[in-house]
């Protein structure tokens, strides 16, 4: 126990003084921040500062959708309406477009007292987030024309036709409700899963690329004199994991700090409302240590196996594709965070600890479904380590090539 | 009271035969010499007598014990597969490699900086180890491994990659632990330097002991068939009908006779041809009564 406690401070004190720890306790949260603002702002501007043309034989429909099209627009749209716009003109507004002084032309081909068909021609097939815009505007600027049309006029009209908003609010498990902000809770919990899978790998990297340096520098032997395998995987293990444990309370009491500053207080009680309970504060280390000695375990068996860490860049995707299928169920998790998959996610111990909080985004699952992923995430980490600490018991003696799959299977077998 | 014993030790990896019923002992105050050619089975065996493999069968005993962990705090170890944590500063490491073998931190330190004078080294104590040589490197890790003072020193290859002042430096050291008691078993390919210092050798070949026990009664055991010839003039006397082969190093000159050769008569040949400085009669080298054991295409 003295020496694997010894083991675990050397890595300790050797990971927390080096630069990448000072950079990346700095650098993380700072480029997560500056990545999710950069993604935000362009997704608010995305198809609203293109110049575009709205051409029809029916001016007044041309002119309602060319408002439509206005509305949250910034100053520096340019929408031009051609109407009346014979048919012949079609063919100049598309050089136009190959000549680029215009982005696009929405077509309204037909009166507004009959069925109208609207086209949006562009350079740009892809640009699925302005025919989005389009649709909205040629919809609700077609309702309007119907309305004035029928009778009402333009005021009457466009109320009717803009609608509200709509606000939304939470109901907690105490029986308490919000007001939340679907935007924003989906935001919070896509930040916590992806600190945590970022921790999660970058430690379970760090314990994977410190076992191929002391492979390295055939420091073993020397070591495995006085400690035991087990006693140095675990001290590693442990070692590696305080690491992240001290990079995670750094950014705990960093965040608590700036939620509570009042120019935070001014921020997220705002439209972007946002709220963080205890309960998460201390949930994040939980799952992070249960992801990372889940992670760390499997990379140190493989890494015990390898010769240098590009040899151990082949099993990353391999290690790495439960983080994968976590975001790629993102979506579904935040439609709905209590289907059979969502639930189904967050207790597999490989993508519980992401799904979890990108459940939680949503609403907060039951207590028992907490314990179960919970108790299963121990129990792989059980398994993985036993697998891996065979591995690695063989693997840290074994200098000059890779083993091969027959001999991994041999070396499980005689440990 | 051996300090280490191995007996009829065995180890297989796979269809590999790496030792085969191997035994030898060593005594408090002993220099032990495990020699034999690549892949003999040498380091094999020091890993097991360092518990990081285990026998497949016989017993490994430690300060007359069978082998447990504990025993292993009075154990020094420096390995041929060497290494330092290169980010380290050397310091830093001597402490840890000390605390690791049960010394307090401040004990380790005294004595990191005691042994790294001794060593002509002290200059390196701030250093980070990948700034230093390889040499420089080799005699931390010497230190490293006797920092506990422990009572059995084992050494793989330990002048692999010194100078010639930092071997004898070293040479130095081994022989005032020897004399305090420790007892030391090194193994290595410098035939030179087993017969300088070892009390005892075993020597092993494909896992097996095929030579062994002390070093005055293993030369006792060959005829003094070796002539030295230092000398100025022809040749010739090196054809000679009693000589079943020589080799000649510019004027220095090493015969071994033909079984029931006549020295005598050598020397009147060589005396007749060349001017003769030096004509001596000498038991046969380590070196050659090895390749003699194991046959000179196994230690090419």
């Amino acid at each position: 126990m003295r020496n694997l406690l010894l083991v675990a401070r050397r890595e300790y004190l050797e990971q927390i003084r080096g630069r990448a720890f000072r950079l990346s306790t700095i650098g993380l949260p700072s480029l997560f921040v500056i990545i999710v603002a950069i993604a935000y702002a362009s997704s608010l501007g995305l198809g609203m500062h293109k110049h575009l043309v709205v051409a029809s034989p029916n001016p007044v429909l041309a002119g309602q959708v060319r408002d439509q099209l206005l509305i949250g627009r910034r100053h520096d749209a340019a929408i031009a309406v051609v109407a009346p716009c014979p048919p012949e003109m079609r063919a100049a507004l598309i050089n136009e477009i190959r000549a680029k002084t215009i982005d696009g032309v929405l077509w309204i081909a037909a009166p507004a007292d009959s069925k109208p068909i609207a086209a949006y021609i562009s350079n740009s097939a892809g640009d699925f987030i302005t025919a989005s815009h389009l649709d909205n505007a040629v919809n609700n600027g077609l309702m309007e024309a119907r309305l004035t049309g029928a009778g009402l006029d333009s005021a009457q009209a466009g109320a009717i036709v803009n609608g509200v908003s709509i606000e939304t609010y939470q109901v907690r498990k105490n029986g308490t409700v919000v007001k939340s902000n679907a935007e924003a809770s989906f935001w919070k919990g896509y930040a916590m899963a992806f600190l945590l899978s970022l921790t999660t790998m970058i430690y379970g990297m760090n314990v994977a690329r410190s076992i191929i340096q002391e492979k390295t520098s055939r420091i073993f032997e020397v070591m495995l004199a006085t400690v035991k395998p087990t006693e140095m995987l675990a001290g590693k293990l442990i070692g590696v994991g305080a690491v992240g444990l001290t990079q995670i309370a750094i950014w705990l009491a960093a965040a608590v700090a700036i939620v509570g500053s009042p120019f935070a207080t001014a921020m997220l009680t705002g439209q972007f409302s946002l709220h963080f309970s205890w309960f998460e504060g201390l949930l994040f280390p939980v799952y992070f240590v249960l992801g990372y000695l889940l992670y760390s375990s499997l990379f140190a068996g493989l890494a015990a196996t390898c010769e240098t860490e590009q040899e151990l860049q082949m099993y990353m995707p391999l290690a790495a594709a439960p983080t994968w299928l976590s975001f790629a169920l993102i979506i579904l998790i935040v439609n709905d965070s209590n289907s059979f998959w969502s639930v189904a996610s967050s207790l597999f111990p490989p993508t519980a600890p992401i799904c979890m909080f990108l459940r939680m985004a949503s609403e907060t699952p039951p207590a028992w479904q907490f314990a179960v992923s919970i108790a299963l995430l121990i129990v792989s980490i059980w398994g993985t380590l036993w697998f891996s600490s065979r591995l690695y018991r063989i693997g840290i003696l074994m200098y000059g090539k890779r083993a091969t799959i027959p001999e991994l299977f041999r070396w499980l077998r005689y440990s | 009271m051996p300090v280490v014993e191995l007996v009829a030790v065995t180890k297989a990896y796979e269809r590999k035969l790496a030792v085969d019923r191997l035994s030898l002992s060593i005594d408090a105050g002993q220099m032990f010499g495990l020699l034999g050619p690549n892949g003999a089975g040498k380091t094999s065996s020091i890993r097991m007598m360092m518990g990081i493999t285990m026998p497949d069968s016989g017993q490994v005993k430690l300060f007359d014990k069978p082998f447990e962990r504990r025993s292993l705090d009075r154990v020094g170890y420096l390995p041929e597969e060497r290494g330092l944590y290169k980010k380290m500063k050397v310091l830093e490491q001597l402490i840890f490699l000390g605390q690791l073998h049960g010394l307090h931190a401040e004990e380790a330190r005294k004595r990191s900086v005691d042994w790294s004078n001794r060593l002509e080294i002290a200059d390196a104590l701030d250093k980070k180890t990948e700034e230093l040589s390889k040499g420089m490197q080799q005699k931390i890790q010497f230190i490293g491994s006797i920092l506990h003072d422990p009572g059995l020193i084992v050494m793989d290859e330990p002048f692999s990659g010194l100078d010639p002042i930092n071997a004898v430096l070293l040479e130095r050291s081994l022989l005032e632990l020897k004399d305090k008691g420790r007892a030391i078993l090194f193994s290595t390919h410098r035939m030179d330097q087993v017969e300088k210092l070892c009390d005892s050798i075993c020597l092993i070949h494909n896992g097996e002991a095929v030579l062994s026990g002390r070093m005055r009664e293993i030369k006792n055991r060959y005829e003094r068939d070796h002539v030295i010839v230092e000398f100025e003039g022809n040749p010739a006397f090196l054809t000679s009908d009693q000589v079943a082969e020589a080799k000649n190093f510019s004027g220095h000159a090493e015969i071994r006779l033909k079984p029931h050769g006549d020295a005598q008569k050598l020397l009147r040949e060589a005396s007749s041809v060349a001017t003769i400085y030096r004509f001596e009669l000498v038991e046969p080298s380590l070196e050659e009564i090895f390749i003699r054991t194991v046959g000179g295409e196994a230690y090419a």
